[in-house]
């Protein structure tokens, strides 16, 4: 039996009993595991970063609340999301779309990025994809300026062959 | 006077023929800001303080909001920081100032922009079709959720998923449950013809239409002409009308002025509309279907309560709070109760 067969049906279970209860949050996608480390590797994806999982223990929300029965009794538009993660002390503030549960997504996944590099310094995948990026970036400059450079020479070169021919007015 | 705050007047008195032009042009008169070259940075807090100085609610945002629309962004967090202090021009300059008179009137910065977001949608917004709040967005994740967790019942094949939503309004939970399902099909009412229209244009603009059935049907009048037309659900969820009569004075401006009252006022205990809806309920679910709705954190044990002390066709299944923790969605399913309770 594969390893993975055997967690699928761990992380669900985790699932499920995250989903229960009255007035708790509503992240599914966040199981509750212990520490901050996902369990499994997904093998076979290039791109797959390996992210610590958050715990919503260890976060603080604050959004705006206000007082009432909120609901229709209110059209606020303040959605912006500032999320804590109280063991490392790390804030994320995220207002990049009008939409409050996808503000609170977004958060999350960039908190998840902050933590990966806090927790891995150097060897955090998030710092060695944007390494990566750069250096391809680097490496096409350098390529484009080098073609550039060879354009101009044959350029000169052709100029140079055909002056004796011209009239120059 | 300078040629830029001319036209600005000019634009601005030119577009005071739709509803609100007596409002607009007492914006006119209460003197706008003068009009200048300036940076998108200075833009938003010019009119902030305007905002201020003149009681409009939440008045960084609704700046921030307009001015971020006007640069063609959701939010002054997605400009960049270079592009804040460089200035705007003319035409972004007189489109600022049309929209935050508009502000001005009190109108909500949806109605002002004519849009607004919904989990991972955009939709546009019209008044008076009711503006959908960012609790509504955790009722589509419920229903999300239970769709998701269990293939419901193993109806797949020729049938395949339905739900009905009443009570539309600009289409945000059909198109927001359209949009994370692609196998489910939806139908749609509301009793007004501003909503049908806008869910329709919505729809299209999302290219969901062909997976959209809409019609304008009340369901506190027309229960037996939306059984006929609706068929059977696997799903029904709304977010109806449910605030009490009585609490409809204290509303702030820009909802009793400018929204939909009879997409607010729920009667005298907010649960007149409600009570249409669980009453149908029985006759467009399918069997073990589920009823999902938002309501007025006082509902729940009403609810509960009336549920359980009668056959109505439906048992209580539970009570979801949103994130600010009040009793805000109740879920029902449709059977009979188990016996001895």
């Amino acid at each position: 039996m594969s390893f993975l067969s055997f967690v699928h049906p761990v992380l669900s279970m985790a699932r499920r009993l995250l989903q229960g209860g009255i007035c708790h949050g509503q992240f599914e996608c966040y199981p509750r595991l212990p520490g901050g480390w996902p369990l499994i590797r997904t093998v076979g994806k290039k791109d797959f970063i390996d992210l610590p999982t958050l715990n919503e223990d260890d976060l603080e929300e604050q959004f705006v609340r206000g007082s009432g029965p909120g609901g229709q009794a209110t059209n606020k538009t303040s959605n912006c999301v500032v999320l804590r993660h109280i063991p490392t002390g790390i804030v994320v503030k995220c207002h990049q779309t009008r939409s409050l549960e996808l503000n609170r997504k977004r958060a999350r996944e960039i908190m998840r990025e902050k933590l990966d590099v806090e927790y891995k310094g150097e060897e955090s995948e998030v710092l060695k994809k944007r390494k990566d990026a750069i250096q391809r970036k680097q490496e096409k400059r350098r390529r484009a300026s080098e073609n550039l450079e060879k354009k101009r020479q044959f350029k000169e070169m052709l100029s140079a062959e055909s002056k004796p021919n011209q009239d120059t007015g | 006077m300078s040629s830029l705050f001319k036209r600005v007047l000019n634009r601005y008195i030119g577009t005071a023929k739709h509803q609100f032009s007596r409002d607009a042009s007492l914006a006119v008169g209460r003197n706008l800001p003068a009009v200048s070259r300036m940076t998108v940075k200075q833009a938003a807090r010019l009119w902030e303080q305007h905002f201020l100085e003149h009681d409009i609610p939440e008045a960084r945002l609704s700046s921030q909001y307009i001015i971020a629309h006007v640069l063609g962004a959701k939010t002054l967090e997605n400009v960049e920081q270079r592009r804040l202090a460089e200035f705007l021009t003319d035409a972004q300059t007189e489109r600022v100032w049309e929209l935050c008179s508009k502000r001005l009137t009190r109108m909500p910065v949806q109605y002002v922009i004519e849009e607004w977001d919904f989990r991972e949608l955009t939709l546009k917004m019209r008044p008076p079709v009711f503006i959908p709040r960012p609790e509504t967005e955790e009722l589509v994740s419920l229903v999300l959720q239970d769709l998701q967790a269990q293939p419901y019942g193993g109806k797949t094949g020729t049938t395949g998923l339905q739900c009905l939503e009443v009570g539309c309004g600009s289409g945000a939970i059909s198109l927001s449950l359209l949009h994370g399902l692609p196998q489910l099909r939806a139908v749609a009412v509301d009793r007004s013809p501003e909503a049908v229209s806008l869910t329709r244009e919505n729809a299209m603009r999302l290219g969901l239409q062909d997976r959209l059935h809409i019609h304008q049907l009340d369901v506190t009048k027309d229960g037996s002409e939306i059984v006929e037309t609706c068929g059977v659900a696997q799903v029904l969820v709304s977010n109806p009308p449910y605030l009490f009569t009585q609490d409809m004075e204290i509303l702030e401006e820009e909802i009793l002025r400018f929204e939909d009252h009879r997409a607010l006022d729920g009667g005298g205990e907010g649960l007149s509309v409600i009570g249409a809806i669980l009453g149908l309920a029985p006759q467009l679910l399918s069997e073990q279907g589920r009823v999902y709705l938002e309501v007025d954190p006082r509902h729940p044990p009403l609810i509960q309560e009336w549920v359980e002390q009668r056959t109505v066709g439906l048992q209580y299944v539970e009570t979801r709070c949103d994130i600010t923790e009040r009793p805000r969605f109740c879920i029902l399913q449709k059977g009979e109760k188990r016996r001895g309770q």
